[in-house]
């Protein structure tokens, strides 16, 4: 770790050119995608596994700090995508290094003239909900919120620390001495392509997800009622009435799918995830396809690059360095796990309802209307 | 005109002075056109016998005198004074030990270039004039520009990579085994790529770019890295470096 202090003193210090802040910027931009991305898989996923969960935080996300969040993660995601380009065309293009000054120039105006279009249509979500006098959950509350996933950071780390220790204890801290003559790592060869081709293939998907769930639609009108759900064909003209949708949520026998027609009826985050996952292209569950490709690639795309950037800092402790790896790995595989499974899940038949008794809980417990 | 000089010095050796600390030295009537190893010179000579330093050729050469100047590693012998201003911060290059004030502990860097096999290895037989292995014009083009290394550690210990792993090969060396890797004539290239394909070897090159300028021969470090990768991805070297833009000097011009 003291290599991580000295690497960030010295960065500061030294008057590298433009691909030196380019290289920081990457760094920090991915972690903090990286860091919302544990948040968001293990959320979204409550949509099938605890609907009241799931619209607990999508109520967390329309408060004022996750909104000041979101803008800072879509720039984020598209100052990582571009920068990644650059990477990219440099690594298979080195003798064009001369342009590369001009290029890390570039990727910043070009990072600035998308954000343009976006933030306006974020914005003009943000102004819509906040001056309409909507429900926000105090902000003690959405802090209180995130401690279980900080814990479990914290958890999962000590865990890779002990694991690491043990497996240094028994098998010998000393890194194995290969064979006499170098072999070569395949595995990091094979990263090193692996994250240049996801990220190609991350970027149109990526920027797809932004426009449909923070432009088009924000994260505000996961929760308004009979609204459209976005690339979802609705199979009627009109959403219910809210005295259809009432009696749908007061019958006992109704379920999830009589609910499905392209529109949120009851205005729950559960439905506009069960309307999403349900919508067919051709024999597929589109958004579903789409979704597991995103998590896939991004899960594994972020954890090794968070590998990369933790063993870069931790190869003076032996037990740091190793435990590294191991918080990688299984992060990686807990989270694709997690939103894998919801991802194959059907939703629960009942999860609509629960949704709308949660969100009504949660009102009458703040006072909200 | 007058210049400031700030120096980081340290003195191991010395008690009370083992920590790092600045120490100011003012000198008057510097030319423009005089290099910063002059005045380095100037103030061990007429103000502190004690501020220690290496050079050896004094131009450019040798490449001993690699320090951080003014924020970016020089050669201290290739830096005019006009280029630096009226006030010039002077330190040690990064990542390497400090033995006393501007001079580093060089042997780990050294033992980087070691390992990447930095000699010519080819077991054929001579050809029949006992003389020398011909080589096409264009063949020799493809490594011209990593010939020129000195292997100063401007790169290397510009890297934020090589600051926060010592382990990493870093660029020098990676520079010294382009220069034998696209040799047509050396036979031992594929140890070389697979020395560099150790997790430790061209992998924690981040193309960050400060190596490039670094470099006071002028070397361009990071294609040279990227080639290197190129050839470890595709396990062949031909095709991959691209000699158009490389200028052939005309005989005797």
């Amino acid at each position: 770790m003291a290599s991580l202090a000295l690497t960030i003193r010295e960065t500061l210090r030294y008057r590298g050119a433009i691909g030196q802040w380019s290289w920081v910027l990457h760094r920090l931009t991915g972690l903090g995608v990286v860091f919302f991305l544990v948040i968001h898989v293990i959320d979204t996923s409550w949509a099938v596994f605890f609907p009241a969960l799931y619209e607990k935080a999508i109520r967390i996300y329309q408060t004022p700090l996750f909104t000041l969040g979101e803008f800072a993660l879509v720039f984020a995601v598209v100052y990582h995508a571009l920068n990644g380009l650059r990477i990219a065309i440099f690594d298979f293009k080195p003798e064009w290094w001369k342009h590369q000054e001009r290029a890390a120039q570039a990727v910043f105006a070009g990072t600035a003239l998308i954000l343009v279009p976006m933030f306006i249509g974020m914005a003009y979500h943000a102004i819509q909900h906040y001056s309409h006098d909507p429900f926000i959950l105090p902000l003690s509350e959405v802090l209180a919120e995130q401690l279980p996933f900080l814990a479990g950071i914290v958890v999962a780390a000590i865990g890779a620390i002990i694991l690491a220790f043990v497996y240094n204890m028994v098998m010998g801290a000393t890194e194995p001495v290969g064979p006499a003559k170098a072999q070569g790592s395949a595995l990091e060869r094979f990263w090193w392509s692996f994250m240049r081709v996801s990220g190609l293939l991350i970027v149109p998907l990526v920027f797809g997800h932004l426009a449909a769930m923070h432009v088009v639609q924000g994260v505000f009108d996961l929760t308004a009622a009979q609204l459209r759900v976005v690339g979802v064909a609705p199979s009627t003209a009109e959403p219910f009435t809210l005295e259809q949708t009432a009696a749908l949520l007061n019958d006992d026998s109704a379920r999830t799918e009589n609910f499905l027609n392209g529109w949120n009826d009851s205005g729950t985050a559960t439905e506009f995830v069960a309307e999403r996952w349900s919508a067919m292209l051709g024999p597929v569950f589109i958004w579903r396809a789409y979704d597991i490709a995103l998590l896939a690639l991004v899960t594994i795309h972020g954890f090794n690059g968070l590998r990369y950037v933790l063993t870069d800092y931790t190869q003076g402790n032996a037990v740091l360095r190793r435990a590294a790896g191991y918080l990688c790995v299984i992060g990686a595989i807990a989270l694709l796990i997690v939103g894998g499974a919801a991802l194959l899940s059907a939703v629960p038949q009942d999860a609509i309802k629960m949704a709308h008794e949660a969100t009504r809980a949660m009102m009458m417990a703040h006072g909200g209307g | 005109m007058e210049v400031t000089i700030r120096i980081k010095r340290q003195n191991p050796e010395m008690p009370g002075k083992e920590k790092p600390y600045w120490q100011e030295f003012v000198l008057k009537d510097v030319e423009p056109t005089d290099r910063l190893l002059e005045m380095l010179h100037r103030i061990k000579w007429e103000q502190d016998g004690t501020l220690t330093l290496r050079r050896s050729c004094a131009h450019g050469v040798c490449g001993s005198d690699a320090m951080r100047i003014n924020g970016v590693n020089h050669l201290a012998c290739k830096v005019l004074m006009k280029d630096l201003g009226p006030k010039v911060t002077v330190e040690p290059i990064l990542g390497l030990p400090v033995i006393k004030d501007l001079v580093v502990d060089m042997e780990p860097f050294f033992a980087h270039y070691r390992s990447i096999m930095p000699f010519f290895v080819n077991d054929t037989p001579l050809p029949e004039d006992g003389r020398e292995r011909r080589q096409s014009q264009a063949d020799r083009e493809v490594f011209d520009d990593t010939t020129k290394c000195i292997l100063c550690a401007c790169c290397t210990t510009s890297c934020p990579s090589f600051w926060a792993n010592g382990k990493y090969v870093g660029p020098a060396a990676i520079v010294q085994a382009h220069r034998f890797i696209f040799d047509t004539r050396d036979q031992a290239w594929e140890d070389r790529i697979n020395i560099l394909a150790e997790p430790n070897g061209v992998w924690r090159c981040r193309t960050v770019y400060n190596c490039t300028p670094a470099c006071p021969r002028e070397i361009q470090v990071t294609r040279a890295i990227g080639e290197v990768k190129l050839a470890i991805r595709r396990r062949k070297r031909e095709g991959i470096v691209n000699t158009k833009d490389v200028v052939i000097a005309a005989p005797g011009g």
